[in-house]
């Protein structure tokens, strides 16, 4: 087999893909929260009779339909890359899931369709104003059900929910995996970037309103902005809210799904950690900064009477409250370290607020500006420390008679072919044995993990960080301290306990 | 071939490609043709401050800005498919032009760019910057050739793969062998002009519906202006197109000698006639509407000199199909059709006003025999080199037996019988084909045992 494969001079061929892909995950994120903003403006004005609602409707959907076309050309584009660099990863992705992969395509041609003509014929459908709304309303679905789909494969990717060698021994595949597309992560990850895209939508509109307000001059114009930039920005908010309380229950799939990916997040390991900096961490200290600053700004806010869209700020109090207490869950998991350092860029966040709203005389621009960019920042880095917490996927191989490794496998994918007619009994049944340290990476619920540091990151993680296990000084009373856990609740089998002691009182590394 | 290939449902997978393929090539190629005009009617409407240009110019870009979106998410669905459907060619394709395909995506890019943000979102806003706005707009129309000339270089290498190609093991990302094959430049002007000609006769044809229900005469006169220029831009522009594809038909007899017989009285001959037949529809309605609508002599001797180069190209190409026995009578069919056309030209010439609903019709069916004559244009291409998908490269994973034969057939014996596969029908029908292959001429054809198996049973299936 020719392991040679092409190289990107430079970038490489995994910055490659990442930046292609992560300039395509901002656009089309950016697109699916703008369809949603853009409904809700055009009802907005619609109730109210105010033309400026739709009128700043009709200005982001434009925004939409450039960015859209620059979303898909990047689609094609990474497409054409992940098939020229990647060809083997590529075209298993393919065996598993091309029918999801068509089916988007439909979805993504009717979603191109709506797009242009919602915004191209503006005026002409302006005497049928509820169909032109409920035509920009089927965006908001359709992009759903799309992103629902991508989500099946890129969940897949991070946790294929059963062992490699079982799943694709063990049925017959033409395009279609069904165990693979409903993986244990593609729920928590679909509703994680649902929120995640329309928070990222409400910010980017919050900020044109406040590069909008910086470039004009005329007071009613200007109040306009703010009047919109706000409602965008309320809008993001909330869904920003929500997100870590998602996020945590994404994290409790990973861990028992993909527990190498989350210990690479969580303790900062393997490529998540690249030119000296954690970039997840550095991804939830802005997200703490973004939370910081839009309790600031609220609290500003409420002082101010008659601005529109004022939100109940006990609203607002009470959800900020429920999300420190996931961000605590979280803390748990993590460090106290990282979580001390998050409150305190939250207060950072929420003094430069009160300061900027001071600065512009009541007007919340820079920080719909500063906002705008921070949620760019962290749709980039999360899709980023995702795709990066995982280890390699597959080597790359370039030669096209030899896309699929392991070799043994080949004849099964074949149309037509069932395992039965290819293997002999034997074969199959070395095939559906898990290949070395295949359970300790899939870890799934119910399995017997073998593997002593796994056992010790998945089942002292649950309630405690590491750090604690690893700063813990009688070191000598390892058997001890197991029995406690298991007497507070821990469940473990004699094997699994006797394991963690060995390899605990050895002081290996986990 | 150990590569997995996904058999989609309902029709065999090679129906799918072409119909996936043809969602996305008219919408595609339509837009490239708008946009390289758009700017040109700009340009003169700046310079003889007709307003009617701009108003032409600006109408194209929005409409290509409709289809936009929709072309490009059918464009990202046809490598979908070709690598599930046929995935051995498209490893083959993304290792020989994996730059020319990034080179395409960057194209892509800027194409977006242009068009969109700096040519029609500018428009009014560069109403005192005209000149930097139909530069701006010629710009976008260069990079939307440019992305066809990456297209066409990849379609051109299916046709005619270049020889001495790097080996498939090899990651090369770029061969400038297999980009810049031999029938890369006719393959690019002939779709540049044939663009342009089915593009503006079917806007023609819309355009004078359009004319026929719009209320204020203003609107009217606009919309007929329009569908006039349109009309005429686009069948004068189809004259450049037989010779060009006379250039472009040299390059795959020399090139892929199978395709071209496939296409010159073979399997693909068929479908060649349909589009020469349909060619016939609109050139004669386009003729007409020309010789009614328009007194000035130039233009219809040059007309007139357009059927006349029609006539030589078909001279000196090889006979589409025998009719009868004699090459004459086909020479003789089309002189005396081509003759009796330009004859009715000039003899109707201003007799009737073409300001008629029907001829409004007339005009749409002559842009409609345009467009399928375009889409026929394609399946002949890439069905003429049937059973390949890359000519004398790689084979389709569906081929039949069937078509294998007579891709052998048509290699190994036409190039020496005369000049099309019909003449195996006018063999000496006393002899059995065994004996035709066993005489001295045919030795060489012959040698192999199995080749000699797999000629017989094509000749006595099909030519007895």
């Amino acid at each position: 087999m020719s392991a040679t494969a092409i190289d990107v001079p430079l970038l490489g061929a995994k910055w490659t893909i990442g930046f292609t892909g992560l300039l395509h995950t901002a656009v089309a994120s950016l697109s699916i929260g703008l369809a949603a903003l853009v409904t809700v403006l055009q009802i907005v004005g619609y109730r109210h009779r105010d033309r400026r609602y739709d009128l700043l409707a009709r200005r982001m959907q434009l925004v939409h339909v450039c960015i859209y076309n620059i979303g898909t050309i990047v689609a094609i584009g990474l497409i054409f890359s992940l098939s020229g660099l990647f060809p083997q990863f590529w075209s298993q992705l393919f065996v598993h899931q091309f029918w999801t992969l068509i089916v988007e395509e439909f979805i993504f041609f009717l979603l191109a369709t709506t797009v242009t003509f919602h915004y191209f014929f503006w005026q002409k459908m302006w005497g049928h104003k509820k169909l032109h709304i409920f035509l920009g309303a089927l965006l908001t679905p359709l992009f759903l059900l799309q992103f629902y789909l991508i989500n099946g494969i890129g969940g897949f990717m991070l946790t294929p929910g059963y062992q490699t060698g079982q799943a694709t021994v063990g049925g017959l595949i033409d395009g279609w995996d069904r165990m693979g597309f409903y993986n244990p992560s593609f729920l928590m990850l679909t509703a994680h970037r649902a929120l995640a895209n329309v928070a990222y939508g409400g910010f980017t509109v919050a900020a044109l309103c406040g590069i909008m307000h910086y470039l004009t001059h005329r007071e009613k114009v200007k109040r306009y902005y703010e009047d919109n930039g706000r409602c965008a920005f309320y809008t993001g908010f909330l869904c920003f809210l929500g997100l870590p309380i998602v996020g945590y229950f994404y994290a409790h799939v990973l861990k028992y799904e993909a527990n190498e990916a989350y210990v690479n997040l969580m303790w900062g390991q393997g490529d998540v950690v690249a030119l000296g900096m954690d970039w997840w961490w550095l991804k939830q200290l802005l997200v703490a900064g973004m939370f910081g600053l839009a309790l600031g700004y609220f609290r500003d806010a409420s002082k101010r009477q008659g601005a529109s869209f004022a939100l109940p700020l006990v609203l607002v109090w009470s959800l900020a409250l429920f999300y420190l207490l996931y961000y605590l869950g979280m803390g748990m998991i993590m460090t106290w370290k990282f979580f001390f350092a998050m409150l305190g860029v939250a207060a950072a966040g929420m003094l430069l607020a009160g300061h900027l709203v001071r600065f512009h005389r009541g007007s919340g621009r820079a920080l719909f500006l500063l906002m705008g960019a921070l949620s760019f920042l962290t749709v980039m880095l999360g899709g980023y420390v995702r795709e990066a917490a995982r280890p390699r996927f597959v080597n790359r191989y370039s030669h096209y008679d030899h896309v699929y490794i392991p070799e043994h496998r080949q004849p099964v994918l074949m149309v037509h072919k069932r395992p039965e007619d290819v293997f002999t009994p034997e074969e199959l049944a070395a095939a559906k044995a898990p290949p070395k340290g295949a359970l300790i990476q899939a870890g799934g619920v119910g399995q017997k993990l073998l593997d002593s540091a796994a056992l010790i990151r998945v089942h002292c993680s649950g309630c405690h960080t590491l750090e604690r296990v690893k700063n813990y000084r009688l070191t000598d009373r390892w058997s001890l301290i197991v029995s406690q856990m298991r007497a507070y609740g821990l469940k473990l089998s004699n094997d699994e306990a006797r394991l963690i002691v060995e390899h605990l009182e050895a002081a290996r590394p986990y | 071939m150990d590569l997995p290939v996904i058999d989609p449902p309902i029709f065999p997978r090679w129906i799918w490609i072409e119909e996936i393929t043809y969602s996305h090539i008219p919408l595609a190629t339509y837009i490239t043709a708008c946009m390289v005009l758009a700017p040109v009617f700009e340009y003169i409407g700046w310079r003889r401050r007709d307003a009617r240009y701009d108003r032409l110019a600006v109408g194209l870009i929005w409409f290509s800005l409709t289809l936009f979106s929709p072309g490009a998410a059918l464009g990202t669905g046809i490598p979908m498919w070709i690598m599930g459907t046929y995935p051995e060619f498209w490893s083959r394709w993304s290792n020989l032009f994996f730059w020319p395909l990034m080179a395409q995506f960057v194209f892509f890019i800027f194409e977006v760019l242009f068009l969109f943000l700096l040519y029609y979102l500018l428009w009014n806003w560069s109403v005192n910057h005209k000149r930097l706005h139909i530069f701006l707009g010629a710009v976008a129309a260069f990079w939307g050739l440019m992305v066809q000339l990456v297209w066409d270089a990849v379609g051109g290498y299916m046709l005619t793969a270049s020889r001495a190609l790097p080996g498939v093991d090899e990651p090369v990302a770029w061969s400038p062998q297999a980009f810049f094959n031999p029938s890369l430049p006719f393959l690019f002007s002939h779709r540049f002009v044939g663009n342009i000609s089915w593009a503006m006769m079917v806007t023609g044809g819309v355009l004078g519906l359009r004319a026929v229900g719009k209320k204020p005469a203003e609107d009217r006169a606009y919309y007929n202006w329009a569908s006039h220029l349109t009309f005429t831009i686009g069948l004068l522009a189809f004259f450049g197109m037989p010779v060009i594809g006379w250039f472009y038909a040299q390059v795959i007899g020399r090139h892929a000698p199978v395709a071209f017989h496939a296409i010159m009285g073979g399997h693909q001959a068929w479908m060649f006639i349909a589009k020469v037949a349909l060619i016939g529809v609109f050139v004669a309605i386009g003729g007409a509407y020309v010789f009614l609508r328009y007194q000035s002599r130039l233009l219809l001797w040059g007309l007139t000199a357009g059927l006349g180069l029609l006539w030589v190209v078909l001279t000196i190409h090889p006979p589409l199909k025998w009719l009868g026995d004699s090459p004459w009578v086909w020479r003789g069919a089309y002189t005396a059709l081509l003759a009796a056309l330009a004859a009715l030209l000039w003899g109707i010439r201003g007799r009737w006003s073409v300001e008629t609903k029907g001829w409004k019709w007339a005009m749409f069916a002559a842009g409609l025999a345009s467009f399928f004559a375009f889409c026929i244009g394609g399946m002949v291409r890439e069905g003429a080199k049937n059973p390949h998908t890359v000519y004398g490269e790689l084979e389709k994973p569906e081929a039949l037996p069937r078509e294998r034969d007579r891709f052998l057939l048509y290699d190994r014996c036409v190039q020496c019988h005369h000049r099309t596969i019909n003449e195996f029908n006018r063999y000496d029908h006393r002899r059995t084909w065994a004996d035709i292959l066993g005489d001295a001429n045919h030795r060489s054809v012959g040698k192999d045992a199995d080749e000699r198996d797999r000629l017989l049973r094509y000749l006595d299936r099909y030519y007895r």
